[in-house]
């Protein structure tokens, strides 16, 4: 046997496990759509898809399974976040891409990298310790609340959201800058008018990324929300989430109970929002 | 800078200053309640439930000990993935397919794949409760962020470099780990640390599967509270007197551990890069 | 259309932090007339571009001696305001530039910051603009395409009927033609021809034949420093300088 085709057969081999880790990886992902078809489907079959999905009365022990509860807190709560979070981001991002000079803004990126890493339950600890007792005080009600998941959350998604809008800003051309600079167009000018146009695939995008995180956290949103599973939409009182209710219910409703179907119908829900938010991404890929 | 119409960057300045000192009150609240309670007999010793002075040790060991076999599990899964799809991968439906799923399940909830785990491993193969149930939920919750984030390192690697190695006559896995591995090496790092950090402070995948409680005697079998669990536990469901402050010092560890992580990657990075 | 300014630049020297970029550079540009400035690459050719419209403001720690009177103001003083200063001389880049909008769009940046809003008036701004830098017969019908969509020529073409659709009296071009093919460069140097006596314009260009066929004066510039300066048939033909002289007939090394 020749050295080459020695190569070549090594070549074939790496190929085959390479194909068996995606093989692999492709069946984990199905499988756990699967389990999720499989455990939320009797109960959807049983109760209806609508029924399911736009009850409001959650209490699987009587044979309840409204989500609009926990569909509604998780939209309050996103919708919240995502309003706080946005001007401060791209405050952040317009100082770290345009103010900073020098090292400034690859050393805002670290930072920012850094705070996008701290594990939520410490967003979540620090929420309990001091936004549950501001907002208690402000507005005389228990302080975990809607509200309070929503800026625990706005806090958390800043850093990730600051990061890619930097990265969106910086993006734009200098050269196209300058065209705008010596046209007489002021840094402000500049920066409404072309900077941020120019940008705008890449920032709405960012956006969507920060969307999909604030939907999926769990932990620091469930330790100050105050896990109220009657539908209310006042943003001072306290609410629930499909993730903390997951989180709660899991412990009470083991799997083969309706409970724990009814869970894996929000876990779906959820997947299917990811992938809403995907395809939304895709679609802004190539504009630009 | 022009002296006129700089409003907005200025009002962006201040706004950015005003939400630095947000998280520096942040930190210094963690600091404030946690760092009294910080000594060796923390850090070695065992958490006690219902009186103050204890420790976080097990939690320690066992987050140690489940994001390293995670890691041994998923690094070269990621990798082989991302390898698939960059170096070998065609370009038809269901490679296409796959790269829209990898996204999806880039920000699926640890509690879903929690759910998940929860009923296949536990309550269907009738594992215990554990830090190996708890290792592959984070495995599976973290192999996609590592495929995807070694794919977009491959993915930097300029093709006239590939065309380049293939052009001698040397085969495509030649050219892979002569040529593209190298050039990719400090994004791949940086990128697994990226996802040790991420796994270091994941919870929500772990409650019901790893649990809540420690052991005193490590094992695979063995209940694997990590420090992320044990913060949330305690600061949610602690009967000891001191759980604030228990709470914050474990925040204290973990957010060391993390930043320790992140600054090694990254500095183990940018060497790679210098010397390469 | 008003009468553009002369334009008298009186040793002027620049300092990027602790490195001379420029070092008493004299100049004169009677009005309506072309300058060329030229020179080996880092010269300083740019730098005196871009002091006469203050872009070099840009650049950390820049530092500068001497005046550039363009009209009567002295645009290096320290009560100039910059930006009105920049809708008075406008600037063509070496890359073409046009902003990732459509065709209209980027003409109509300019007179947009003026806060002209009117539609009528917009559109009458885009096609004089347009007309004037040659380009209106290739896009009529074509101005809501995206300006990127256009050819290097056209694309270079479009960037200077932007900088004209702010009433500018000088105009900056940075090496316009170094990034185009013959026949755009040929439509370019036309374009300056035909604008000379409209507007005071500088043209910083490597390519000596150009600055041959468009200027009327031309400036050689060595290590920031001024060698030559004076009517282009004169520089070319009897250059003073042996410098120049080696330069111009390519025995420079």
């Amino acid at each position: 046997m020749t050295a080459h085709s020695r190569r070549l057969r090594t070549d074939r081999r790496q190929q085959v496990l390479l194909g068996a880790a995606a093989g692999l990886y492709a069946a984990v992902g199905l499988g756990v759509l699967l389990m999720l078809l499989v455990s939320s489907g009797p109960l959807l079959l049983r109760v209806g898809v609508w029924q399911a999905l736009l009850g409001v009365h959650w209490n699987p022990l009587a044979g309840q399974f409204g989500l609009v509860p926990f569909m509604s807190g998780t939209l309050l709560v996103t919708a919240l976040a995502i309003l706080l979070a946005l001007p401060l981001a791209m405050a952040l991002a317009v100082v770290g891409a345009r103010v900073l000079r020098g090292t400034g803004p690859s050393l805002m990126t670290r930072g920012l990298t850094v705070l996008a890493a701290v594990p939520s339950v410490i967003y979540g600890w620090w929420g309990l310790t001091t936004v549950v007792p501001v907002v208690r005080r402000w507005s005389g009600g228990p302080g975990f609340s809607l509200a309070s998941a929503g800026i625990v959350l706005a806090l958390m998604i800043l850093p990730t959201l600051a990061v890619l809008f930097q990265d969106a800003l910086t993006r734009v051309p200098p050269t196209w800058q300058e065209g705008s600079l010596a046209l007489g167009a002021t840094d402000d000018q500049t920066l409404v008018r072309l900077i941020w146009p120019a940008a705008r695939a890449n920032l709405f995008r960012a956006m969507l990324v920060a969307v999909a995180r604030a939907l999926g956290e769990t932990m620091a949103v469930q330790m100050v929300i105050g896990g109220q599973t009657i539908w209310q939409l006042n943003l001072l009182r306290p609410g629930a989430t499909l993730t903390t209710q997951i989180l709660t219910d899991l412990a009470v409703f083991p799997p083969g109970t309706a409970g724990y179907r009814a869970l894996a119908v929000m876990a779906l829900l959820l997947m299917a929002g990811m992938y809403m938010l995907v395809r939304i991404s895709e679609r802004w890929e190539r504009t630009p | 800078m022009n002296r006129r119409g700089l409003t907005l960057h200025r009002a962006a300045l201040g706004l950015a200053g005003v939400t630095g000192l947000v998280y520096a009150a942040m930190l210094a609240s963690l600091l404030r309640d946690g760092w009294p309670l910080l000594s060796w007999r923390f850090l070695l010793g065992l958490p006690r439930e219902l009186e103050a002075g204890g420790g976080v040790a097990p939690e320690i060991l066992n987050t140690f000990s489940m994001v390293m076999m995670a890691m041994a599990v998923i690094a070269p899964l990621g990798l082989a993935v991302a390898v698939q799809r960059v170096e070998y991968g065609r370009d038809v439906w269901w490679t296409r397919e796959l790269d829209r799923w990898s996204r999806v399940f880039l920000s699926v909830p640890g509690i879903v794949v929690g759910l998940v785990a929860y009923r296949v491993l536990v309550a269907e193969l009738g594992w215990p409760v554990s830090i190996l149930t708890g290792t592959v939920a984070l495995a599976v919750l973290n192999w996609p962020f590592v495929a995807v984030s070694a794919g977009d390192a491959l993915a930097g690697v300029p093709e006239s470099l590939r065309e380049g190695s293939l052009a001698l006559g040397t085969t495509r896995w030649q050219t892979w780990l002569f040529a593209v591995l190298p050039e990719a090496l400090p994004s791949l790092v940086n990128g697994l640390g990226l996802a040790a950090a991420r796994m270091i402070g994941e919870s929500a995948a772990l409650i019901f599967t790893a649990g809540v409680n420690v052991s005193p005697h490590w094992g695979l079998a063995a209940p694997g509270e990590t420090l992320a669990v044990h913060l949330w536990y305690i600061r949610t469901e602690g009967l000891m007197p001191d759980a604030t402050g228990q709470a914050a010092a474990t925040g204290i560890v973990l957010l060391g551990l993390v930043i320790a992580l992140l600054w090694a990657s990254q500095r183990l990075a940018l060497w790679l890069e210098r010397r390469h | 259309m008003s009468q553009p300014p002369a334009i008298r630049v009186a040793d002027l020297s620049v300092w990027y932090g602790a490195q001379r970029a420029l070092t008493g550079i004299t100049l004169d540009v009677p009005a309506g007339q072309v300058l060329a400035l030229i020179g080996a690459s880092g010269c300083g050719k740019s730098t005196v571009l871009r002091a006469l419209n203050r872009m070099i403001d840009r650049v950390p720690n820049v530092r500068w001696q001497g005046s550039a009177m363009v009209g009567d103001t002295d645009v290096l003083g320290p009560a100039v305001d910059v930006v009105a200063l920049r809708r008075r001389v406008g600037m063509v880049f070496q890359q073409p530039n046009p902003f990732p909008f459509s065709v209209f769009d980027n003409v109509a940046y300019g007179p947009r910051l003026h806060g002209i809003k009117h539609p009528a008036r917009l559109r009458k701004t885009v096609e004089d603009s347009l007309k004037q830098a040659a380009l209106w017969d290739e896009v009529r019908g074509k101005l809501r395409r995206p300006a990127r969509a256009l050819s290097g020529g056209q694309q270079q073409r479009l960037c200077i009927a932007r900088a004209l659709a702010v009433k500018p009296q000088v105009l900056l071009m940075d090496e316009p033609t170094a990034a185009l093919d013959p026949l755009s460069t040929a439509k370019i140097e036309e374009l300056v021809r035909e604008l000379k006596g409209r507007y005071t314009m500088v043209v910083v260009t490597h390519n000596l034949q150009q600055a041959a066929r468009i200027s009327d004066w031309t400036a050689f510039l060595e290590a920031g420093r001024l060698i030559e300066s004076g009517q282009t048939g004169t520089i070319f033909t009897t250059p003073r300088d042996a410098r120049t002289e080696n330069y111009i007939t390519g025995r420079y090394e």
